[in-house]
């Protein structure tokens, strides 16, 4: 990707963020990661472009189709934007395959993880495929006839499915039909044979018996297409009381909105293809002939297999929290100090151990909680529950449109009401993305409230994949800003002005231009002037106008921006003082951090929002401040690691092109999350010794 | 608001409280914990819009609508209160201002919003206010060397009217509310379909008069220290103070002040919500409040003035922390007392020395009484004032001071507590409390018994009082077996006291019954 021009001030965001993809799909390519890792890697990049596909093209498909011609911060135009994401991604695609094909597919036939064609069955293997899949099969696929005059059927978005060409009749037209290969059919059915894991996809297991679903017939050719429909529709949320049925019908319009895009076997026939694409009514720039199996996003399974330890990283275990280690109660310890995790490096049982604390405790009084993106049997859920059953009022905010969880999320909701929690829908119009949640309980001093503020979502299965910041405290001036957060949120109050939080979308974009632009003055002044962060996301042209003006002014700045960067970095007179840098590895980065040195006095902050206008002015984001000082050095360690990694870093240069980083001579690469996860392996060793060294009896309750 | 650190006598263990405060445009929360020593520590706040003021100023009555959004928010405040354990009602204190007591549905207003959240919300009037502005301030006057022992005013320019208290070295000289408040300008202007082009105007000359009628009323000749409260002061602060200390005084410039208002008062409405993103009802008041202030700060040619985020609630809450009045504040009733005495030309050695008696004979007979503390500063009151009506003329100079009492401001007294003073300063000589005395009939019978017990000290205090300038130099009161003894130092014999209590002892034998000895006493 090239920047035409330096006249150009920003990268556009959807080129950007496939070079993001691509920086993963590198990581499939390595040769130097396990083989499993590197499926894991080409399963995600899949699953990226799905969900790409879905809102992004989506969404660029729409306004170009409703005559928008207006240039974007990069100057192109929707329609350009579609050609050039077109062109990259067919690049793409072909990476992608190449890497199966010649690499991965054979490394996995050769340590045992078998795929069977079906021209290669066994007849073993027929036989279980006749006893086990067969019968399912059969039960749950129906072939749909497909008659040019009749209307087209609906088809699911993201399924595999069979196009079919059979034998004409007499009247020698042309006869399709389309078996949706859909759930609860597995992608991959397991089989006997002598390798340790022996499987055969599902498109072959059904193409091996195609013949069945067509009695009588002769079927000329069977190839599996599968379409990605537009996703990017809004709700339209007038009326609370009828906001969970239009969840419902959103889901329902997601079904029936256009394909924007086509996958289909390399292998099918010229015909086929403009059947199908009539029936879909998809243009030729949107379908993608694929050299392989597709939905390459379904290898994910295959990742976690038992076993294979060999092809796989070494487990990093996340590092018990030398906190929790003694006998005093979370509550207890919170008391005296502030609690700064960072996962997957650091357990997230903490966290969860704040929540069941508090269901157990007779003493807490109420417990309020953001809910978004929580996994299914979360011990966070039973925790709450337990709490509502034993009186304590329980809040719950719950954010419904949480992307593709949606029709998860509305389960619970109703479950959670019925024990007894107040559960809100989130906030009208505004997405509710901060993670926060608040205990309150009674002391003999009085009420003492304790907080928990996290970058990531509370998922104890995500937590483990993601890297994310948790902040446990008691602090009167934050707990008492969780405390008014809460009311605002659930419209018990107005907003009242924090003591310590900045929130968006109030204040969060004013106060980080204030920040970098007071950061900009003291280099005007002469002052050693430096801004750190670690974002996920740069787009927000505002915030990168304000830091282009702050290199301009002297301030040395280092971002380190896991995905899209819409910034120019290096660009004389422009950005010299800017280094971006992006890390790619096993967990996928996630935290934001941020550091502003103030002539010395330095300030720290974390943050559920990254830096896209869509997270400062229309979601709920929260950032806070840490002053508590070991904290801080542990947010700053995180910080300076992922800016210096010289393994897994890639530096973005002003081309927009990304190049490896490459340590110093004579240095060794550092590979920061290695590094973070010793470090943390190495605290955790420290207090362990500590508690040889030093014995902790137990004593009696009221000692 | 700021720990209060004044050691509490009869502090109860640590627990939480709450203050709901029901004002013209929101309804705030306002939940603290006090712990066993009495420091107060804010713990929760929390506020929504209910326009009341609108439906009073306008049309004299509380709107159905309104009424219900007003349940609506108590409702979501009852959770609240929940969550923090708060269930006993000693522990809430619900009170309503300006905009309820005016409307003539006050009452069935107050009874819907116990019905439907069982928060019984009190109408509170501007003495009571007064007071509890003066309790929230005092701890930052107290910090702050600036206001020590100096000539203050303080002011907040509410919704519905705008209110003072004036210190004069550190002491009540005046408190005082006028009709005139943010809202109620605004309503009036808008009620009588002033063109947009005449509107600043209007305001301005809307302020004037409001801003002298206070310059009157302040008897403070030098250049006092203004300090603000509310929330149009409070915005102020924060936007020409950054990082502004809300539980300390802030300085601000009156320059600077003046051009916020200005500004201000030129921008729509509309711009004003978007562009600080307040609510409405905020937006609207904020021109005329800070234009009020800005103009009594010119009518005392001021640079600067203060302001603090001390409010109503922390006043009310430093009350229930404690239950009963300090010193300091029953000080400062007493002074306003006097202050009124001396306009009305009062004898004061005669007034004090009853007062000093009356005090003495409440304390001993307590356990004859058995009246609350707060009883006995209203009978020191009566007892100080009780001949103010000779200003008026001699006949009947009892009842001209019942009428002065009740319709003068004395610092800290609400409307209850005035007229319970007035009637015993009426009943402090000729006819006793009688069913024909419509004053006396009005009030419930607990207070019409405290007047009955209180007048009879003070008719007892003031007989011992007749020498003018030659009576007893102590006087000692002592309860025992069902008799007082009354020990007078000072004077050579005690007839013309027992003339007097053969004259005014007549109630005080009735309400309770005990025998009167006189005696002296040689120094």
């Amino acid at each position: 990707m090239a920047a035409t021009s330096d006249t150009i001030r920003f990268f556009n965001r959807e080129l950007s963020w496939l070079e993001f993809n691509q920086r993963v799909l590198d990581e499939a390519l390595n040769a130097d990661v396990p083989t499993l890792e590197r499926l894991k890697f080409l399963a995600i990049t899949a699953s990226n472009l799905d969900e790409f596909f879905m809102v992004r093209v989506g969404g660029l498909k729409l306004i170009s189709a409703a005559g928008v011609t207006a240039q974007d911060p990069a100057g192109l135009t929707p329609r350009e934007q579609l050609d050039r994401i077109g062109d990259r991604v067919r690049r793409m695609v072909r990476d992608q395959y190449a890497c199966f094909l010649k690499t991965l597919d054979p490394a996995l036939a050769a340590a045992g993880i078998q795929r069977v064609a079906a021209s290669q069955l066994t007849r073993p293997q027929r036989r279980h495929l006749e006893a086990q899949f067969n019968p399912t099969c059969f039960s749950v696929v129906c072939p749909l006839a497909i008659h040019p005059e009749a209307p087209a059927p609906l088809l699911a978005g993201l399924v595999l499915h069979l196009a079919v060409r059979l034998e004409p009749r007499e009247d020698k037209k042309p006869r399709f039909a389309v078996l949706p290969l859909a759930q609860p059919l597995p992608r991959f059915i397991s089989l006997p044979g002598e390798a340790r894991h022996t499987t055969i996809l599902l498109e072959d297991a059904a193409r091996a018996s195609v013949t069945t679903f067509f009695p009588g017939e002769t079927v000329l050719e069977a190839a599996v297409f599968r379409l990605t429909r537009n996703a990017d529709l809004s709700v339209q949320n007038e009326d609370a009381a009828d906001f969970v049925a239009e969840m419902q019908q959103v889901l329902d319009a997601r079904r029936q909105s256009r394909c924007v895009r086509l996958e289909i076997e390399a292998g099918a026939s010229a015909e086929l293809v403009a059947e199908v694409r009539r029936l879909l009514e998809v243009e030729e720039a949107d379908v993608y002939a694929v050299p392989g199996p597709l939905a390459l996003s379904d290898f994910m399974a295959l990742t976690s297999l038992d076993g294979f330890a060999d092809l796989r990283e070494k487990p990093w275990p996340p590092q018990p929290s030398l906190t929790l280690t003694g006998t005093a109660g979370l509550f207890d310890i919170l008391d005296h100090r502030d609690i700064l995790l960072v996962h997957p490096y650091d357990a997230y049982d903490p966290v969860l151990a704040l929540l069941e604390e508090a269901a157990a405790d007779p003493q807490v009084l109420a417990i309020k909680q953001i809910l978004y993106r929580t996994s299914r049997q979360s011990r966070i859920i039973a925790a709450l529950r337990r709490a509502a059953e034993s009186g304590k009022y329980v809040t719950v905010v719950l954010e419904l449109k949480a992307r593709f969880d949606e029709a998860r999320n509305m389960d619970w909701a109703r479950e959670l009401e019925r024990t007894g929690v107040k559960v809100f829908y989130g906030v009208k119009d505004l997405k509710t993305h901060a993670k926060a949640c608040l205990v309150v309980r009674k002391h003999p001093q009085g009420i003492i409230r304790y907080a928990h503020f996290g970058t990531g979502n509370y998922n104890e299965a995500t937590a483990r994949l993601y890297t994310d910041v948790s902040y446990l405290t008691s602090n009167p001036d934050l707990t008492a800003d969780a405390a008014a957060f809460f009311n605002a949120i659930t419209g018990y109050s107005q907003p009242v002005p924090y003591r310590k939080l900045i929130a968006a979308p109030a204040r969060l974009r004013a106060r980080l231009i204030e920040l970098i632009e007071g950061e900009a003055e003291r280099a005007r002044q002469g002052q050693p002037a430096r801004i750190d962060a670690k974002i996920n996301s740069l787009v927000d042209r505002e915030i990168i106008e304000a830091l282009y003006a702050a290199s301009q002014a002297g301030v040395t700045i280092r971002l380190n921006v896991r995905g899209i960067c819409c910034l120019r970095p290096g660009v004389p007179g422009l950005s010299e003082r800017i280094t971006v840098l992006s890390v790619v590895d096993r967990y996928l980065e996630h935290a934001r951090i941020f550091r502003f040195h103030r002539g010395g006095e330095e300030q720290v902050f974390f943050s559920s929002a990254d830096w896209m206008r869509r997270n400062l002015d229309r979601r709920i984001e929260l950032m806070i401040p840490v002053d508590a000082a070991a904290c801080k050095a542990h947010l700053l360690e995180i910080l300076e690691a992922g800016l210096q990694d010289t393994a897994k870093g890639r530096l973005l240069h002003p081309d927009g092109s990304y190049a490896a980083a490459r340590p110093g001579r004579g240095q060794k690469a550092v590979r920061s999350q290695k590094a973070l996860y010793d470090a943390a392996c190495r605290r955790a060793e420290d207090a362990r010794q500590d508690k040889r060294t030093v014995f902790e009896p137990h004593r009696p309750p009221d000692a | 608001m700021s720990p209060d650190t004044t050691p509490a006598q009869d502090a109860k263990p640590s627990r939480v409280l709450a203050v709901v405060d029901i004002g013209a445009s929101s309804i705030r929360l306002h939940i603290a914990s006090a712990d066993a020593a009495g420091v107060v520590r804010p713990l929760d706040t929390a506020r929504q819009t209910v326009e009341l003021g609108k439906d009073t100023f306008k049309r004299g009555e509380i709107a159905a609508e309104t009424t219900e959004r007003c349940v609506a928010a108590l409702r979501s405040f009852r959770r609240l209160l929940d969550e923090y354990g708060v269930s006993d009602p000693a522990q809430i204190r619900a009170v309503a201002t300006t905009a309820v007591r005016e409307a003539s549905n006050g009452e069935s207003f107050l009874d819907r919003l116990y019905i439907a959240t069982g928060i019984n919300v009190e109408a509170i009037d501007e003495g009571e206010v007064n007071r509890y502005t003066y309790l929230s301030v005092k701890p930052v006057l107290d910090a702050d060397p600036a206001f020590r022992k100096a000539d203050a005013l303080i002011v907040e320019v509410g919704g519905g009217g705008t209110r003072f208290l004036a210190l004069q070295a550190g002491r009540v000289a005046v408190a005082q509310s006028h009709r005139m408040g943010a809202l109620r300008i605004r309503e009036m202007l808008e009620g009588i379909h002033t063109p947009a082009s005449r509107l600043p105007d209007l305001l301005a000359s809307q302020v004037e008069s409001a801003v002298k009628e206070i310059r009157h009323s302040v008897p403070l000749s030098g250049k006092p220290a203004l300090l603000m409260l509310g929330n149009d002061a409070r915005f102020a602060a924060s936007i020409l103070q950054e990082n502004w200390n809300p539980e300390t005084a802030t300085r601000l410039r009156v320059s600077s002040l003046a051009k916020l208002a200005d500004n201000l008062l030129r921008k729509p409405v509309d711009e004003i919500v978007r562009t600080h993103r307040l609510a409405y009802a905020d937006a609207e008041t904020l021109g005329p409040a800070l234009l009020t202030y800005v103009r009594l700060a010119e009518a005392f040619d001021l640079p600067s003035v203060f302001v603090t985020g001390a409010s109503v609630r922390d006043g009310i809450v430093a009350e229930m922390v404690r239950d009963t009045w300090t010193e300091e504040l029953t000080a400062q009733v007493e002074n306003s007392a006097v202050e009124l005495g001396r306009r009305y030309g009062f004898e004061e050695p005669h007034g004090r020395n009853v007062a000093r008696s009356a005090r003495a004979l409440f304390r001993v007979l307590q356990p004859e009484h058995r009246l609350e503390a707060r009883y006995e500063l209203l009978l020191v009151v009566a007892a100080l004032l009780h001949e103010i009506g000779l200003y008026v003329g001699n006949r009947s100079h009892h009842k001209h001071s019942m009428y002065l009492i009740q319709n003068s401001d004395i610092f800290g007294l609400g409307n209850r507590d005035r007229e319970i003073a007035a009637l015993v300063a009426r009943y402090h000589r000729k006819a006793l409390p009688q069913a024909n005395h419509p004053e006396y009939m009005a009030l419930d019978r607990d207070s019409r018994l405290a007047v009955s017990k209180l007048a009879a000290i003070l008719r007892v205090a003031d007989a011992l009082d007749r020498r003018h300038g030659a009576g007893p130099s102590e006087t000692r009161f002592d309860l025992a077996e069902g008799r007082l003894t009354i020990t007078l130092r000072g004077i050579p014999d005690t007839v013309v006291e027992e003339i007097g209590l053969q004259l005014k002892g007549d109630l005080f034998r009735e309400v309770y019954g005990l025998a009167v000895t006189l005696q002296t006493e040689s120094v």
